[in-house]
């Protein structure tokens, strides 16, 4: 019994204690590395043309519901004040808990929309690497996770800016304070371990493609793309 | 030779690191016997205020022998278990509630927060003794001000957090309220009524709790009465299932991505679908067209 719980005691302060920052070491070294060793693997390799019909049902719902999703992280990370203020009046909540709740739905229909694309298609299946699959489980993995919470342990965006918020400041400042994380359900604990495992593993896979967006698609003109050898038109 | 230089080195700088991350462990919340009862025992006890969920520890040394005192605030739950009599007579009188295993807890701190018990139950006065907040009636105004407090419409003094982001109880609206802490509906009897609920929101017992409310305390007359004044007030009312409420919830982000997934189908109208098939097709047909 006391064994065990002190067993425990060791293994929150490794995983919020140590873990963020051993985490952040390889995510920082390896990124730089690979990027000086191998810069034109910079990239997600599109393989748009290989298959183009269920791509749009996997990219897009993905790349819009994640991007809001982190984003709200982020936002509640930097001023979990305001956060809190918003939220103060129930039907605000409501309102942001239940558009969370969808951006997160939105990537999991992603996601595993992709998932079915890189296993039946055979042209897709063969330009997936190891690399890739464990990505997809960690992803999974972290989307499945994050939308449980939304559902059973409400309401995140309050208690991310009340509990969260602060244990990150805590690491960003150098002193870890797990205080805040240990008593959460397992459920939390384990999407921010993943979280952690995630941005280790981050520089190894395709996930780099987010450090080289090419902003200028935003707003640069369409490009008509013309098939070599196909002669006249209709 | 090379894995055992590796292993050498491993075994060498555990013990530097092992002594790096243990002062780290206890967290700085246990230097001194004053801070540590603060943290860890006033939730739960007085010292010569009366009984709150655990028994009023004025004198308790006198009325069992210290070496069992000490090894009971170590591992509660092993003595309990053990069958020993005092400990099952002690859990009777707080209607079942065990005493919870505080992290980190060792002998030496027990016997300092014994000897600290002994110092205060010498004085007339503990400092310990309960927290000083009116004991008037509650009032309409009271339950109303509490309910506002409840939701964050009234927003905390000190900027800590809406009950509403953590807890639920009855009869707050469709989507009830939050999942990560307990439904306290029922915590007024619960946490026995005014004294014993108040007391635990002047000093949260919980690790989550405790880390939230340290730096954003409660308000003792302007916060901490209207919310007891409100949880005795839904006390009376029957609990409420949160089924509903999640089922509502889950309904909503279903029906929003739908929504969603619809609107992007309409945004992207015009995108490649069946094209770039024909296209290739086509093009394939030229290249076989030239080769013949």
């Amino acid at each position: 019994m006391e064994l065990s719980s002190g067993f425990l005691n060791y293994l929150d302060v490794f995983l919020f204690g140590a873990l963020p920052y051993l985490s952040l070491t390889i995510f920082l070294i390896v990124t730089i590395q690979r990027y000086r060793q191998d810069t034109f693997t910079y990239s997600t390799l599109s393989s748009q043309f290989l298959e183009n019909r269920q791509h749009f049902w996997a990219m897009v719902p993905f790349h819009y519901g994640l991007l809001t999703v982190l984003a709200g992280h982020i936002v509640a990370f930097a001023i979990p004040r305001a956060i809190l203020a918003w939220n103060g009046v129930p039907i605000r909540l409501y309102v942001l808990e239940v558009s969370a709740l969808i951006c997160g739905l939105l990537t999991a229909v992603g996601l595993v929309m992709a998932l079915i694309r890189r296993s039946k298609d055979t042209r897709v299946r063969g330009v997936t690497t190891a690399s890739d699959w464990v990505l997809f489980a960690m992803l999974l993995f972290q989307v499945s996770t994050g939308v449980l919470i939304a559902v059973f342990v409400g309401w995140g965006s309050s208690w991310f800016a009340a509990a969260v918020s602060p244990y990150l400041w805590s690491l960003v400042k150098f002193q870890p304070d797990w205080a805040f994380i240990v008593g959460l359900p397992l459920l939390a604990k384990l999407h921010i371990v993943s979280a952690f495992l995630m941005i280790a593993f981050f520089p190894f896979t395709r996930l780099v493609h987010v450090l080289v967006i090419p902003n200028q698609y935003l707003w640069r003109r369409a490009q008509m793309v013309r098939w070599y050898g196909f002669r006249g038109s209709r | 030779m090379r894995i055992q230089r590796v292993a050498t080195v491993v075994r060498r700088a555990a013990p530097a690191l092992l002594a790096m991350a243990l002062p780290t462990l206890s967290h700085a919340r246990a230097e001194d016997p004053i801070s540590d009862f603060e943290a860890n025992c006033m939730s739960c006890h007085t010292i010569g205020g009366g009984r709150l969920t655990g028994p009023d520890l004025k004198d308790v040394s006198q009325r069992k022998d210290r070496a069992w005192l000490a090894r009971f605030i170590v591992e509660p739950a092993t003595v309990i278990d053990s069958g020993d009599a005092y400990a099952l007579k002690l859990r009777n009188e707080a209607r079942g509630v065990v005493m919870p295993a505080i992290a980190g807890m060792t002998l030496d701190r027990a016997k300092a927060l014994l000897e600290l018990i002994e110092a205060e139950s010498a004085l007339e006065k503990s400092k310990f003794a309960g927290i000083q907040m009116s004991d008037r009636p509650f009032t309409e105004d009271d339950v109303r001000l509490g309910r506002e407090i409840f939701l964050g419409t009234q927003p905390l003094k000190n900027g800590g957090a809406a009950c509403v982001s953590c807890h639920s109880v009855s009869g707050i609206g469709v989507l009830a309220g939050g999942g990560l802490g307990p439904e306290l509906s029922d915590v007024y009897g619960r946490l026995n009524g005014r004294k014993g609920l108040g007391t635990w929101l002047a000093a949260p017992a919980t690790t989550t709790m405790q880390s939230i409310f340290a730096p954003h305390p409660l308000d003792g007359d302007k916060e901490i009465l209207p919310l007891l004044a409100y949880f005795s007030d839904i006390a009376q009312d029957p609990p409420e299932s949160s089924q509903a409420a999640t089922l509502i919830f889950i309904l909503l982000g279903l029906s929003g991505t739908a929504a969603a997934l619809m609107i992007f189908d309409l945004m992207w109208k015009g995108r490649f679908t069946g094209v770039r098939k024909a296209l290739v097709a086509a093009s394939s047909d030229g290249v076989e067209a030239k080769q013949q």
